[in-house]
């Protein structure tokens, strides 16, 4: 991306017209899904499922995603397969790939 | 049984010392101690063992007595024919008799006793056989002859009074005392205080007023008669507590409403308008308790105050338009100075009634959602969005801007105490609760946050808290405030991480940064990615801060955000050496001399350089060439450029080398400037989807809410339904008709809901 290279000559050096003193770095994260939205509960998986969003636990909150790729609020799928142990989106058996932390 | 003879002689034998006491007794003559008990003691042994009847022959002869007592008064009253004298004697014999209907039963306990027992009836405490008999003889021979002529001449008296003079008081409470206790009609015992003491009083007030108070009116204008007709009202009232009983007191109340107050009700409220005007509250309190004696009376003056406050708020906008519409400090401060004046006239005319607080507030609601003096343009341009909502007040953009202003550290808040600051800040709360469409103020609210949290300007952490519970007291949709607490505890966590990343480092590339790691949701829906190059310290750091996270959390995303990242650069120059805070996209334009640092270097070049759009490339060379703080610019261009539209691509552009900072005109070796400014948080594609981000959420809330209304009631009329609506979207905004009307018609299509096949204004709900 970057065709400045001239920091590389290093940092030290006090002929440099700019030097960085202090970099203020932002990023946003979010869950790494294929879907915004949880298709359980039919709220973004970035906000709170809306038992967490009435229970005031929105930190705890977490996404699980399925071998079959498709992911949910965690708290949602742990209801959901309680009923019927099989991914809402394509049916195939549930089995958890990984959960969010 | 020797005991027994000559029983039936009782009564022979014991009336002749009976009946003198009793003489003494109805005369009010003194009685010993010894003739009192006797007398007890005889009728008690008469009723008891004479057995001819003895209780009956005691009533007989007493009845006998009482008569021809009655009869004795009756001659001394009637030899007065001035009705004044007879008023006067009447009142005399009646109270003495009347004190001896306490007293004169009191022996003749017994008898009551033997008669009742004799007639199976009860005991009625109130009116004893005797008392009963007292007060008989009193109305047959006296009272029905003279009552028209007592009642005239007590009504002479009470007129007589109310035009000043003094007198007896008693004459009047005597002739009132014998109409409530004389009366023959047992079922019924007030009928003749009712039908002519109280009727006549009554009249008799009407009649007094009715031509006095047109009179003062016409002679003394409104403001003296309220005073009047105010006083006199207390004055009747006092009267009556004296000369009426108690259960008369609500019909003499509306009698002197009436003749007082009703008939006038339009030349007084004529009035209000004008008093309201002129903040005189001593006369509007008079008004307000006048009118409000009459039923309903007070709706005018409410409709008057909350009219005048409209017109008082939109009229004060409007004057002050140039100032409102930028300065929101004095906007704030133009709202509460109505509010506390009007809340202080409500206080004081109209003493804090709830009737009135919900008129101003009312008003209130008006003035603070007026769009005629600035309005909010949220309509996109985008021709596809069918939903062009109408014009809206800019209120809660100038409430979160002047938010900003006592939260982040400006001269504003820097001049203000805490205390005043807290202050103001409730005013804003208080404002706010009058704003309508609330999702915008926190629109604002939060982009404002966003930069303090980015920037590290909040005066005061603990405000910004307070205020975030605050917001939640007064009503703000939860969901939005819950994100502004997560957006606080980021930042705190983000402070952790960076710990941790630099022990993890610990070198100094590692050391240069400070990185903020955000949750999406709460911080940021959308995010666009800004092609931007970066210094290549800064591109090599930026994997190992993936990689970082990644170890820390899994199935999370990094996305960067170059808008709200920033720098701190020095700058070293042939006059010294100063300390630049600096936008990504400032660093990036500036580091390009870093190879060629006395080269002029073409706007072309520039853009390939940075690779910023050409949008993004004029505005951030303009803010380093013409920075209106300095006298002294980062950046010099050649030819000359006067606005950022003015850069071609053959423009030069080089660092001007005698840079520096100027304090009192004098330059400086060493300092520090904020070339930031305001922090962009969008660029100006992404502001307009923003905006269209707010009319959306609004459809989608207002669909959510229908269909929630629905599938609760399964049948409503559409009546109903935008009561019910407007309940649930209140916190948020107020939905127009027009959009509720365009989501039934969007969620018929859906099948979400149908129409009543009878009643094409009732919905039902689809499952």
């Amino acid at each position: 991306m970057s065709k400045i290279d001239d920091t590389r000559k290093g940092d030290t050096s006090n002929e440099q017209l700019f030097t960085l003193k202090k970099w203020n770095a932002v990023a946003v994260w979010s869950w790494d899904v294929e879907c915004d939205t949880c298709a359980i509960c039919r709220v973004q998986v970035m906000d709170a499922c809306l038992r967490c969003q009435a229970d005031n636990k929105q930190d705890g909150c977490v996404v699980v995603w399925g071998e079959c790729n498709h992911s949910f609020h965690n708290c949602c799928m742990s209801l959901w397969v309680e009923q019927n142990n099989r991914c809402p989106l394509c049916q195939k058996e549930w089995v958890i790939q990984g959960t969010g932390k | 049984m020797s005991m027994l003879t000559g029983k039936e002689q009782t009564f022979k034998i014991k009336w002749p010392t009976m009946e003198p006491v009793i003489q003494k007794l109805l005369k009010q003559h003194p009685v010993s101690r010894q003739e009192w008990h006797d007398l007890h003691w005889d009728i008690h042994s008469v009723c008891l063992w004479d057995n001819e009847d003895g209780p009956q022959k005691v009533h007989n002869a007493l009845k006998s007595d009482i008569v021809n007592f009655v009869k004795v008064a009756q001659e001394r009253i009637k030899s007065h024919h001035e009705g004044h004298a007879l008023l006067r004697a009447y009142v005399a014999e009646w109270q003495k008799f009347y004190d001896q209907c306490d007293y004169l039963p009191a022996p003749f306990a017994q008898l009551e006793k033997s008669m009742y027992d004799r007639n199976k009836k009860k005991k009625d405490e109130n009116y004893g056989i005797v008392r009963k008999l007292m007060l008989d003889t009193w109305n047959e021979s006296i009272f029905m002859d003279i009552y028209e002529i007592l009642k005239d001449r007590t009504m002479v008296l009470i007129r007589q009074e109310r035009e000043g003079e003094l007198l007896d008081a008693q004459l009047i409470i005597g002739v009132r005392q014998s109409f409530v206790s004389l009366c023959s009609n047992s079922s019924d015992p007030l009928e003749i205080y009712r039908e002519y003491f109280e009727s006549a009083y009554l009249s008799s007030t009407t009649d007094h007023y009715k031509t006095e108070a047109e009179t003062y009116l016409a002679e003394n204008g409104v403001r003296e008669y309220m005073k009047y007709a105010n006083q006199k009202i207390l004055e009747e009232i006092k009267r009556a507590e004296r000369y009426l009983e108690t259960f008369s007191m609500p019909a003499l109340t509306q009698y002197c409403v009436e003749v007082l107050v009703s008939q006038f009700s339009d030349s007084i409220l004529a009035e209000c308008q004008d008093m309201i005007r002129k903040n005189e509250s001593k006369q509007l309190n008079l008004m307000f308790n006048l009118m409000d004696r009459v039923p309903d009376g007070v709706a005018p003056i409410l409709q008057c105050l909350q009219d005048h406050i409209i017109r008082q708020g939109l009229q004060d906008m409007n004057d002050c338009r140039n100032v409102v519409t930028t300065d929101s400090e004095k906007y704030v401060e133009l709202l509460l100075t109505l509010f506390n004046k009007f809340s202080l006239l409500i206080q004081q005319s109209f003493e804090d009634d709830p009737r009135f607080l919900t008129a101003r507030d009312k008003a209130f609601e008006k003035v603070v959602n007026d769009h005629t003096v600035f309005s909010l343009e949220l309509n996109t341009k985008a021709k596809h969005n069918p939903t062009k909502l109408p014009p809206e007040s800019r209120c809660p953009e100038l409430l979160a801007n002047f938010c900003d202003m006592l939260l982040r550290k400006t001269p504003l808040s820097k001049k203000l105490s805490s205390e005043e600051i807290d202050s103001k800040l409730k005013d804003v709360l208080l404002v706010l609760k009058y704003v309508s469409n609330k999702d915008v103020f926190m629109r604002y609210h939060k982009a404002h946050l966003t930069r303090r949290l980015i920037l590290g300007t909040s005066a005061d952490s603990e405000k910004e808290e307070n205020i975030v519970e605050g917001l939640r007291e007064v009503g703000m949709p939860a969901d939005l405030v819950n994100k502004l607490a997560r957006m606080f505890q980021d930042i705190k966590v983000s402070e952790d991480l960076n710990q941790k990343f630099k022990e993890s480092r610990n070198d100094k590339v590692a050391d240069l940064a400070n990185i903020k790691i955000l949750n999406a949701g709460a911080w940021s829906r959308k995010s666009e990615r800004i092609p931007v190059s970066l210094p290549t310290l800064l591109e090599d750091l930026i994997p190992d801060v993936e990689e970082f996270y990644k170890s820390q959390h899994t199935g999370r995303k990094l996305h960067w955000n170059h808008l709200m990242s920033n720098a701190v650069l020095t700058f070293k120059t042939e006059c010294g050496q100063y300390d630049l805070e600096v936008t990504t996209f400032q660093m990036s334009v500036l580091f390009v001399w870093n190879m060629r640092p006395k080269e002029a270097v073409s706007y072309e070049s520039l853009r390939l350089a940075t690779q910023l759009s050409d949008a993004e490339l004029r505005k951030t060379l303009w803010s380093l060439i013409s920075n209106a703080k300095m006298k002294r610019q980062v950046l010099v261009s050649e030819p000359k450029v006067s606005n950022p539209k003015e850069f071609t691509d053959s423009s030069m552009i080089s660092v001007n080398q005698q840079f520096c900072l100027l304090k009192g005109g004098k330059p400086q070796k060493r300092g520090r400037v904020n070339l930031i400014g305001r922090l962009q948080l969008s660029t100006d594609k992404s502001r307009e989807e923003d905006n269209e981000g707010i009319t959306q959420l609004r459809i989608l809330r207002t669909q959510e809410a229908i269909v929630k209304i629905l599938k609760m009631r399964k049948k409503i009329s559409n009546a109903q339904l935008q009561t019910e609506l407007v309940e649930i979207l209140k916190n948020m905004f107020l939905p127009q008709k027009k959009l509720i009307k365009q989501q039934i018609e969007w969620l018929i299509d859906h099948k979400y809901m149908k129409r009543d096949e009878n009643d094409i204004n009732t919905f039902i709900y689809i499952t």
